[in-house]
This record gives C-alpha cells, sequence and structure tokens, in this order.
C-alpha cells in the first residue's frame, strides 16, 4: 500500500479487524507474509507495533482515569519515557481539541470525547502508520465532520493512515487510495479517483425546461437516462446523456439543442461513478469469478 | 488606523510537532505498565477513596508491630522485659488484612483490562502478553511484599531502638532477620501475586476476582481441615490448604523443617512435600496467567 491515506471498505464481517490484527501481529496469517513499515510482522512484531498507533472501533479506555493519564500512560506503553510522554499527551489532545477537558475522568465524556481520546492514545508515540477502525463511528454529523477533518491531516504530519469504515462517503473524501475488501477477500484496490471512474455519461443540468431538453435531445437521436418522466416543461432539473467512444458530436449536438431552445444551462460534465456503486460493481465481478 | 499586529489577536493553529526523542522497547513499556499498575493499585492519580483502603489495610497490619514496640519500650526496665507478642516468623503470616488487600488490589490491576476492552491497545504496544504478566505479577509482588514487610522494618528499628542492651547488641542478636525475613516474605508475596492474579485473569468482574480470591482459600482451608481430621493421607490433608503452604516454605527459611506448631509439623517429609506443593500452586498459576494473555504472544 502506498504511503498517505488509504481506506480500508467493506461491510460488517468483511475482514477489516482482522487485517488490522494481522497487521499488529496479534493473529497469524494462514498463508503469505506480511511487511509492515518496511518490517517483516512474523519476524519482529514488536517492531512493527512501535511503529504503530491503533485505535479500535470499540471502547477501550480506562474509564475513571483523566484522558491526560490515559494518554501519556499509552505514551509510555509504546515506549516513550515519563516526562516526553506527559508532554506529547498535553500536545495531542491540544491537537484533537481536548486541551481544557483533559484533566477530567474518560468515564464524563461524551461519544465525541472519547473518540478523540481514542485517536489522541493512537497518535501520542508519533507512529509512521496509524490504523484506525471505523473513527466515526457513533458520531453525530458535526463530531463526525471534525474527525474527518483531523485524519484528513495526519498525512500532512507525516503519519500515514489506514482508515478501516463501512462509510465509503468517508473514505471518498479523505484518502488518497482505497481497498475494498468483501468476506475477507480483496475486491478493488487504487487510487480513489481511478475508482471514482468515468461512467461514459455526461451529465446535463438546465434551470428550467428539463422537459422540452429531453424530448429535443432524443429527437437528436441522442440516448437520455433519467430517474423519472420530464413533464412539466417549466422545472429545472439534470439528465445523463450516453456518450459512445467520442462525445464530441454528442456535445455539438447539446449545444446547439440547448441554444435552439434557449434554456439557461446550469451543469454540463462528466458523471463521476460513487465509490457505492464502484463497490457495488467490484462485488458483482468478484460474486460472477465464484 | 493601523491596527497594532498584537492587538489583533490571532487564531493559530500550533500544528504537530513530530517526536524525534528517544524511544524504549519492550523492556521499556513493561515497566511502563509495571508503574502504571502500582500506581493503580494503590490509588495513585485516582480519587481518594481509591486510596483509602490499601493505605488503611497496611495501617492495620503495623498495629501489632507498634504495640510490641510500645510494650516493649514500656516494660525495659521491668521483669517483663524481653515480652513480645509474637515472634518475626510469626509476623511472616496470612493475615485476614493481607488477603482482603491481595483481594482488592490483584483484581483492580486484570480486571478492568478484559472489562473495559483495554488489552487490544495494550497489545498494540511493543510488548507482549508475556511481558504483560511480568508486568502485572511484578506490581502486585512490589505492593504485597512492601504491606507484609513494612511491618517488620518497623518492629525491628523498634525493637532496635528500645532494647535495653543498646541497637548494636540487638541487631547482632537478630542478624539473621535482616536476610530471613525479605525472603520469607517475598515468598509470600510471589505466592499470593501469582494466585491472586491467575485468578483475577479468569474474570472481568472486580467482585468475582475478590470473591474467588477468598472463596478459593476458605474452601481449601475447609478441605483441608476434614482431611486432617479424617486422618486421610497420612497426614498429609493441610498440603491441600492454599494459605498453609507458603507458611510452610516460611519455617524452612526461618528453621530449616516445619515447625512445631504447624499441622504439618510431623508428618515425614512434610518441609520437601510443602515446598513441592507451593511450587506447584506457583507454577500452576503463572502458567494460567501466560495462557490467559497468549493471544498476544509473538
Amino acid at each position: 500500500m502506498p504511503r498517505g491515506l488509504v481506506g480500508l471498505v467493506g461491510a460488517n464481517g468483511a475482514g477489516k479487524t482482522t487485517l488490522f490484527r494481522l497487521l499488529l501481529g496479534l493473529a497469524r496469517p494462514t498463508e503469505g507474509a506480511i511487511e509492515v513499515c518496511s518490517r517483516p510482522v512474523a519476524a519482529d512484531p514488536v517492531g512493527v507495533r512501535s511503529r504503530l498507533g491503533y485505535m479500535p472501533e470499540h471502547d477501550c479506555l480506562p474509564l475513571d482515569q483523566s484522558a491526560a493519564d490515559v494518554v501519556a500512560t499509552f505514551g509510555e506503553l509504546s515506549g516513550l519515557p515519563a516526562r516526553p510522554a506527559r508532554q506529547r499527551a498535553s500536545e495531542v489532545l491540544d491537537l484533537v481539541g481536548l486541551d481544557e477537558a483533559r484533566f477530567r475522568p474518560v468515564g464524563g465524556f461524551s461519544t465525541g470525547m472519547r473518540q478523540r481520546v481514542k485517536l489522541a492514545q493512537a497518535l501520542v508515540a508519533d507512529p509512521e502508520l496509524a490504523l484506525l477502525d471505523e473513527p466515526t463511528a457513533g458520531l453525530d454529523p458535526t463530531g463526525r465532520e471534525e474527525m474527518l477533518a483531523l485524519v484528513s491531516r495526519l498525512s500532512s504530519f507525516g503519519i500515514s493512515v489506514l482508515l478501516a469504515t463501512h462509510l465509503l462517503d468517508d473514505v471518498a473524501r479523505v484518502c488518497d487510495h482505497v481497498v475494498m475488501l468483501d468476506a475477507g477477500r480483496l475486491v478493488v484496490a487504487g487510487p480513489t479517483e481511478t475508482l471514482l471512474h468515468q461512467t461514459g455519461k455526461l451529465t446535463v443540468e438546465v434551470n428550467a425546461g428539463i422537459g422540452r431538453l429531453a424530448r429535443s435531445l432524443m429527437e437528436h437521436g441522442l440516448t437520455v437516462v433519467s430517474d423519472g418522466p420530464f413533464e412539466v416543461d417549466g422545472e429545472a432539473g439534470a439528465l445523463d446523456v450516453v456518450v459512445g467512444a467520442d462525445p464530441g458530436p454528442v456535445l455539438d449536438t447539446i449545444r446547439d439543442v440547448l441554444a435552439d431552445l434557449g434554456l439557461p444551462l446550469h451543469r454540463l460534465s462528466s458523471r463521476a461513478a460513487s465509490l457505492d456503486e464502484a463497490f457495488v460493481a467490484a462485488e458483482r465481478g468478484v460474486e460472477a469469478w465464484r | 488606523m493601523a491596527l497594532n499586529p498584537s492587538a489583533r489577536g490571532a487564531v493559530y493553529d500550533r500544528g504537530y510537532r513530530p517526536y524525534d526523542g528517544p524511544r524504549g522497547g519492550r523492556w521499556a513499556a513493561t515497566l511502563a505498565l509495571y508503574k502504571a499498575s502500582v500506581r493503580r493499585a494503590i490509588g495513585l492519580r485516582r480519587s481518594w477513596r481509591q486510596k483509602f483502603l490499601p493505605l488503611a489495610l497496611l495501617a492495620v497490619v503495623s498495629i501489632p508491630a507498634a504495640v510490641n514496640v510500645g510494650i516493649g519500650y514500656a516494660t525495659r526496665n521491668s521483669p517483663l522485659e524481653g515480652f513480645s507478642f509474637f515472634t518475626y516468623r510469626e509476623y511472616v503470616g496470612v493475615s485476614s488484612a493481607l488477603l482482603l488487600f491481595v483481594a482488592v488490589c490483584a483484581p483492580d490491576v486484570v480486571c478492568p483490562d478484559r472489562r473495559q476492552r483495554v488489552l487490544p491497545v495494550i497489545f498494540a504496544r511493543p510488548l507482549t502478553g508475556t511481558d504483560y504478566v511480568l508486568a502485572k505479577l511484578g506490581a502486585i509482588f512490589s505492593l504485597v511484599f512492601a504491606f507484609a514487610v513494612l511491618p517488620q522494618v518497623l518492629l525491628f528499628v523498634g525493637q532496635t531502638l528500645v532494647s535495653k542492651d543498646g541497637s548494636l547488641h540487638y541487631i547482632a542478636d537478630h542478624a539473621d532477620i535482616i536476610w530471613k525475613v525479605p525472603l520469607a516474605v517475598a515468598a509470600l508475596a510471589a505466592y499470593y501475586a501469582a494466585l491472586s492474579l491467575a485468578v483475577s485473569s479468569l474474570t472481568a468482574r472486580r467482585i468475582v476476582a475478590g470473591a474467588s480470591i477468598f472463596g478459593i482459600t476458605i474452601v481449601s482451608s475447609v478441605v483441608a481441615g476434614i482431611l486432617r481430621h479424617a486422618d486421610a493421607l497420612g497426614g498429609r490433608g493441610p498440603l491441600f490448604n492454599v494459605l498453609a503452604l507458603p507458611l510452610v516454605v516460611r519455617d524452612l527459611i526461618f528453621e530449616g523443617h516445619v515447625h512445631e506448631s504447624s499441622p504439618l509439623a510431623y508428618v515425614p517429609g512434610a518441609g520437601a512435600l510443602g515446598l513441592v506443593a507451593y511450587l506447584l500452586v506457583l507454577g500452576l498459576s503463572v502458567a494460567v496467567l501466560l495462557w490467559r494473555y497468549r493471544w498476544a504472544e509473538r
């Protein structure tokens, strides 16, 4: 896997957490070998773990200790001397937005604050690679935005991230690369932008006259794809037009039709597939292969 | 009008500073876990409620030593001079306070790790299951050792100071105490640390672990008592009393043989049998601990 932010996507039970356990050297692969940060996990699991940060999906914090104590203790457990560990704990808690709450017991924290402490303990020893398992789980929309913003900053700090989630939208927003798993198998892997591939369609969005536009395009021999009929001429809306290998003539036709009808064009763009579509398509491929 | 830059105020991001200082390996991580466990057990960095019980129990076990020294001082010029409630050997024993201390501290250092699911985060650090067991054993061993040896130190220092013949004379007369007491207390601490942690590792609930530690000692005492009164196993029934085994080792350290007051006193080979049983319980307890944390072992 490349450096940077990598999304590990799969449904529940796909094997994301198991992969994390394998990377941490806490489970043995039935076959093959794993290298993490250029170190073989089987030969040097402790050395590998000294370079990793791990944020599990589930609750994992001692509830009767303050956030500062929890994070500093985990820093010491990662090999940092006591004083630097406390200093790092303070800095990392500041980074995740818990500077004022760090001396309060974790047991009194909200879900969002606990997620931040979990992230802080994963970062306290300045890992080369952070394994984040569902970091946005249980968060409200605001908390989710803030967590994703934090995660997206990590690569600029020199920390690579493997982000496990079943929320494809999270991955599409923050990850440079995507790895998709299904039932323990690799479904597809590659740069996020490659997976958000072109669909061979153009999206045309107008501020009015969507029905007239659809009829006219079809009269000119183009294939129009839409979610519903365009019966009200005055409506704004969008439709997809199928383009062949050469989009030039189609674009010319759309331009001419829009000009003839005098419709206000809002957007004309290539339509990219969503990660959901890529995941479903890849899963279908795996099913067919089976 | 130009604003003074310092008066504008600023929203600034202190950013992230990579850590380029020293990093320890397994030993440093194990030592850190040991220190964290000791702190936790005696309530440091926790509320006063967590500090109260260990300190109160330490005070309770120190009372006999203080009373003994006080009586020694009060009777130093009387016909009762030299009177003592108990010997150093007898003071290395199993008190209810010691059992309660063990039953409170041992579950407290391992059960929450399992109950609050902290173990996966601990084992994502550069340490193994064996390191975890070593750190926890070391922590409880240190605490039980301190708990049992501090009253002995109080007793020894006190008796030295109130001795009519002078401190140096008292120390010369009791020089063997200086190595016998720590050795016997270490044997006691190792035994109770391993046994109590092994029991605690089998459950995630502190109250269940604490009750189980008491339960094992009570049940084994009853079984041993029944076997003794039934005169079964050639009088070796007391060997089934888990409380009595470290006392056999203590007797061996102080006397070289099982003391006359022991229920095993007149059983042939009682010392060797007791030592074997002691080592068996100790080994079995450590094996249970290693087995319980084997999933992090690589």
